[in-house]
């Protein structure tokens, strides 16, 4: 039989077979240097792309930050979502000076399994953590630069919301791989909503909504591209970089980042009611705008 | 259903979605969108067996202070948990554009009295992050609400209310994290994991999420207000809630940046400095951390009345 293909635990990997060779330098962006020791779950630095430089940012599933040893296997803990949102800012101020064709690519490479669950982490505020990063991603991408998420191997839930998707584009690895995107496992969504496993099993067969994978979460619009084989990454994310430059150098922003999927969630056919419960939203409030803007 | 007058005295605790909604904002002036009438529900839950609500479990709408526009989203928490789907998540993030827009339509036709007319969002969390039931939708609504509320930055104030039963957990947390200002009562809880999680993963021993003064001692108001995580912590009623958002429509955006606690990387850096602080001093409760800031007798601190708190406490000072 045949080994089970897989990228899941491959972040360092994934680099070297995405940038030009040997070009992936850690710890540096721009002038600003971060410390590779701190936040060991994730991986920051500077790489070339056809060239041009790009920021990196990546799980480390083979690293264990002992300082929060809930961090393991891909856990983006406080510190890795913090140095993560460095890297970003980091990028950002390289860049404060050039126009927006100029302002570089960041290229986000997926691979975690959760947020850091524990007392510390709530004591201190994890939730501060990933929603830096989300804010941090969400700036530069309004700022120009453009950010391509390329999901490898597992995407789950929170973690993905904040290493993923505030990006420009998602692509992902085809489920031969083994790519797991989803908040749950149909086991644990079956104990919290008391339904049926069998039953679960038979819908998420045909219902993008709530089963796992890359496919259902193409329909839903969260996945830009499905990449066939790893050696493919590196074209796709460079095509995928150019589209989104144009789109920005246009001033397209709204088909790109989340807002963008929920656009293409309704062509896909996968959310059916997003825009029409937004355009009935907007007439209502029309109806009395009145009222509000001139009280 | 209660009236106004009513409503400003009542818990907010107890409170359901609509009561909070109508007594956030002056008398009489709120206006609810995809309300009840609509019958705009989720397409997801029916396939599933589950039932579902008029409102999809939040109310959104707007409503006045003064002369500001007061867009408001409440989240339902006996409905699914006050849980984000495909309906509720997008009623949620146009809400927040909505506001934004309106804010420059005063802008061009009301330049000389802006001021007292610059809009604000209130949204009020019961909710425990994505619904299950058509999670990958909830999930990507979630993206699109921080979004939301980075487009909004630095144009009108984006404020969480946080004082009910079901606090504000998983992806909404990061939510509510992100918004300019954070208005608790000490019966409010913020946080990522909750309980449960939380002692599934480290033992019993570690974290019982059957101690529920442990629980806010962890995510609740008070810590929340000493780490300075929340800007205001009031008493449990609506009018206390009405009452804090009227002096944050009062605040120039330049101040209301400064309340913020992320979403700059000055910021980041400061919280790297509470997570090294915690890295340190390994707090085996949160009190560790109180008496860390000042507080002598931490012990205390939980039993007090919101007042005799705001007395007394010291709260983390911030660099």
């Amino acid at each position: 039989m045949d080994e089970e293909k897989t990228m899941i635990g491959r972040g360092r990997d994934a680099i070297d077979m995405i940038v030009d060779k040997d070009s992936f330098v850690e710890g540096k962006i721009g002038e600003f240097e971060l410390d590779p020791e701190y936040g060991p779950g994730s991986v920051v630095g500077t790489a070339k792309l056809e060239g041009q430089e790009v920021t990196v940012i990546a799980n480390d599933a083979q690293a264990f930050n002992e300082r929060f040893p809930v961090v393991f296997g891909g856990v983006i803990g406080m510190e890795e979502a913090y140095k993560m949102a460095n890297a970003v800012y980091d990028t950002i101020a390289a860049d404060k000076d050039k126009p927006l064709s100029e302002k570089r690519a960041i290229v986000l490479i997926v691979d975690t399994p959760g947020n850091g669950p524990g007392k510390l982490e709530e004591i201190a505020g994890m939730n501060k953590a990933t929603g830096s990063y989300q804010l941090a991603l969400a700036e530069a991408r309004k700022t120009g630069h453009p950010i391509i998420a390329m999901v490898i191997g597992r995407a789950i839930s929170g973690a993905f919301l904040c290493h993923g998707l505030q990006a420009d584009q998602i692509l992902a690895l085809s489920k031969d791989w083994g790519v797991m995107i989803h908040v749950m496992p149909l086991t644990s969504i079956s104990r919290i909503t008391k339904m049926d496993i069998e039953r679960l099993e038979e819908l998420s067969k045909t219902n993008p909504v709530f089963a796992a994978g890359s496919d259902f979460f193409y329909k839903l619009g969260g996945v830009q591209e499905i990449v066939p084989e790893p050696e493919n990454m590196r074209e796709y994310i460079i095509k995928h970089i150019a589209e989104v430059k144009k789109l920005k150098a246009e001033g397209k922003f709204e088909l790109l980042g989340p807002w963008g999927r929920g656009i293409l969630g309704e062509e896909r056919g996968g959310r059916t009611h997003r825009i029409p419960a937004i355009k009935k939203l907007d007439e209502e409030f029309a109806a009395v705008s009145d009222k509000y803007i001139n009280a | 259903m209660k009236s106004w007058n009513e409503l400003e005295n009542s818990s907010f605790f107890d409170a359901n979605a609509r009561e909070r909604a109508l007594g956030m904002v002056d008398k009489g002036t709120f206006t609810e969108f995809l309300g009840p009438h609509d019958r705009f529900t989720s397409p997801h839950l029916p396939v599933l067996g589950t039932a579902v609500e008029f409102d999809d479990g939040t109310v959104c709408g707007v409503g006045l202070i003064g002369k500001h526009p007061v867009f408001v989203v409440s989240m339902e928490g006996k409905f699914i948990g006050g849980a984000i789907g495909e309906v509720n998540g997008a009623k949620m993030v146009e809400t927040i554009h909505l506001a934004r827009k309106v804010a420059k339509e005063i802008q061009e036709k009301h330049p000389d009295d802006y001021a007292e007319r610059r809009p604000l969002v209130a949204i009020s969390f019961e909710t425990g992050g994505v619904r299950l039931h058509e999670a990958n939708a909830g999930l990507l609504a979630h993206a699109e609400v921080m979004d939301a509320i980075q487009d909004a930055r630095h144009i009108i104030p984006v404020v969480a209310v946080v004082g009910s039963k079901v606090g504000c957990f998983g992806g909404m947390g990061f939510v509510a994290a992100a918004t300019d200002v954070i208005i608790m009562s000490q019966e409010g809880r913020i946080g990522l994991t909750g309980p449960e999680v939380i002692e599934q993963e480290m033992g019993k021993d570690e974290f019982d999420a059957s101690d529920k003064a442990l629980v806010y001692r962890t995510t609740g108001g008070k810590q929340k207000y000493i780490v300075g995580d929340c800007n205001y912590l009031v008493e449990d009623k609506i009018g206390d809630f009405h009452n804090a958002l009227a002096d944050v429509v009062t605040i120039p955006m330049d101040e209301i940046e400064k309340m913020r606690r992320i979403g700059s990387q000055k910021l980041v850096k400061e919280q790297q400095e509470l997570v090294q602080l915690v890295a340190d001093l390994q707090p085996g409760d949160s009190m560790d951390l109180w008496k860390h800031f000042g507080n002598e007798d931490p012990a205390a601190l939980p039993n007090m009345t919101t007042a005799d708190f705001l007395k007394v406490v010291k709260r983390r000072v911030r660099p």
